[in-house]
């Protein structure tokens, strides 16, 4: 397999905005626009910058930092709690404007997507650069003036998204055959999306230290030597413009995880989380018209081990009922007096669910019926209106965080 | 420095209301009665809806120029409320 570039012109946009969450909150405080400040999920002295404005991000201070550190820097640092139904508004908002010009839209995060203009060329022929200035000033018009995006243009989602981080903030910028060399010539390995250090000091052990030594290699070297699998020959066809992250990926599990506030053994603090986080994981697989087969119990313990359970049934199951007493039985195997850090559950070996079919046994049907009422239940009055008694101290402990990868959970956070 | 306060407070707000026009203006808060003063807003920052349940509140963060206001109005009971106020010193 020889290719060369991709001569194609361009029909994949990115579209990303910029420091979404903290943009927002300057959009929405027009006294915090032009300031340093940042926003994190519940503040404390130790709680970490989940995004940070422009402005922050000029004097040093990142995404990551603890906020002590961000005031070490610039002790005059504004940090809010984040407020998911505003990101959430942007969301759609932006959805809408990115739908009104193709139907095909993914969004690949809450603050970032693509539009595929294949096949709707006959109809709108204006260039993409046009379009691209067009939709800046309609986030400005329908979101608001502060709102700013990076749009990318490109022959495949990844040429486009490394084109929208090209110049950054509010740039627009095309990749094709005609500039993508003199592109590559200009940045580095980790400046490509998809490798970071690990994947850099594997191309590097291999010989490859610029981009450009990256995009001469063969498919066959990169397959054999490199990665030692298909990813190499994608990586070929994805530096050369050729489209290869269009597949759709299957749900394989489902599952909660949390950091506890305080390292515990203690049952009475520890089972009603534990038991939280067993409700919101079942309402994911309902949210997905999932069940599951298998259920899996993580925990990091405060010695520093990291312990792990799992168990697979025969009947798949979805009811919070089900995960948690499944769950249960397994949390209650771990190691006694160890204090646990973090604690994880996972539901996995997903189907489809079987819920519009009777079962035979009456029990089973009338657990399947109660779900399926306190579920309508919670749909109008608001999420855990009616939820176990057990796990009531635990939904106040954990606090459910905004998610940045998927949206697929998005209206299930917001009920 | 900056200082947010969360007050919960039922307020009077006057506001104006239009057909068409821009989605976030069709409902524009204009001034509220605070403990006895006027505040004027000069911008609208964001609006917003959310819901809790079926219940929807919609939610207007307002400024006058030096401090930032967030109000909430229960689209059920038709009341404005001001959740919070960002002052920054």
């Amino acid at each position: 397999m020889h290719l060369r570039l991709n001569p194609e012109d361009p029909q994949i946009m990115h579209i990303d905005l910029n420091s979404a969450f903290a943009t927002t909150e300057q959009q929405a405080h027009p006294s915090l626009r032009g300031r340093p400040m940042g926003v994190t999920n519940r503040i404390s002295t130790h709680c970490c910058v989940i995004a940070c404005s422009y402005e922050a991000k000029a004097l040093g201070i990142k995404v990551g930092m603890r906020l002590s550190e961000a005031k070490l820097i610039y002790p005059e640092f504004i940090i809010l709690e984040t407020d998911p139904p505003k990101y959430s508004h942007v969301y759609k908002k932006l959805l809408n404007i990115m739908r009104s010009y193709s139907p095909k839209v993914e969004m690949k995060s809450i603050d970032e997507g693509i539009i595929d203009f294949n096949q709707t060329r006959e109809i709108n022929t204006r260039p993409l650069e046009e379009i691209g200035l067009e939709i800046k000033e309609r986030i400005k018009q329908e979101i608001g003036c502060w709102m700013r995006v990076n749009i990318g243009i490109g022959t495949n989602r990844f040429l486009a998204k490394q084109a929208a981080s090209w110049h950054k903030p509010d740039g627009l910028d095309r990749l094709d055959s005609s500039n993508l060399l003199k592109y590559y010539k200009q940045i580095e390995l980790t400046d490509l999306t998809g490798i970071a250090l690990h994947y850099q000091a594997r191309l590097n052990a291999m010989g490859i230290f610029t981009v450009l030594d990256f995009f001469k290699a063969e498919p066959d070297f990169l397959h054999r030597q490199v990665f030692h699998s298909i990813i190499g020959e994608h990586w070929y066809k994805r530096l050369r413009g050729y489209e290869v992250d269009d597949k759709p990926t299957k749900l394989g599990q489902v599952g909660r995880q949390w950091v506890l506030g305080k390292s515990s053994d203690d049952n009475s603090y520890i089972i009603p989380c534990f038991h939280y986080l067993c409700e919101t994981t079942a309402q994911k697989l309902r949210f997905n018209n999932k069940s599951a087969r298998g259920v899996m119990v993580a925990l990091h313990l405060q010695s520093g081990e990291y312990w792990v359970k799992r168990k697979m049934y025969k009947s798949a199951f979805f009811t919070n009922q089900d995960v948690y007493s499944k769950a249960l039985y397994l949390i209650n195997q771990r190691p006694k007096n160890e204090a646990i850090k973090q604690m994880s559950i996972t539901c996995y070996q997903l189907e489809d669910s079987f819920r519009n079919q009777l079962g035979i046994f009456e029990e089973v049907n009338k657990a399947h019926w109660l779900t399926e009422a306190v579920d309508e239940i919670n749909d109008r009055f608001g999420n855990f209106a009616i939820c176990s008694a057990e796990s009531l101290p635990g939904k106040k402990l954990v606090k459910q965080k905004i998610p940045f990868g998927s949206t697929k959970y998005f209206e299930l956070l917001l009920k | 420095m900056h200082k947010v306060i969360n007050s919960g407070q039922r307020v009077s707000v006057v506001a104006s209301y239009k057909s068409g026009g821009e989605d976030s203006k069709i409902c524009l808060p204009h001034k509220m009665l605070l403990g006895g003063k006027e505040i004027k807003f000069t911008e609208l920052g964001f609006r917003h809806p959310t819901a809790k349940g079926g219940r929807l509140t919609h939610i207007f963060d307002m400024t006058d120029g030096h401090n930032d206001y967030r109000l909430e109005f229960d689209a059920e009971r038709l009341t404005w409320t001001l959740a919070e106020t960002l002052t920054i010193t």
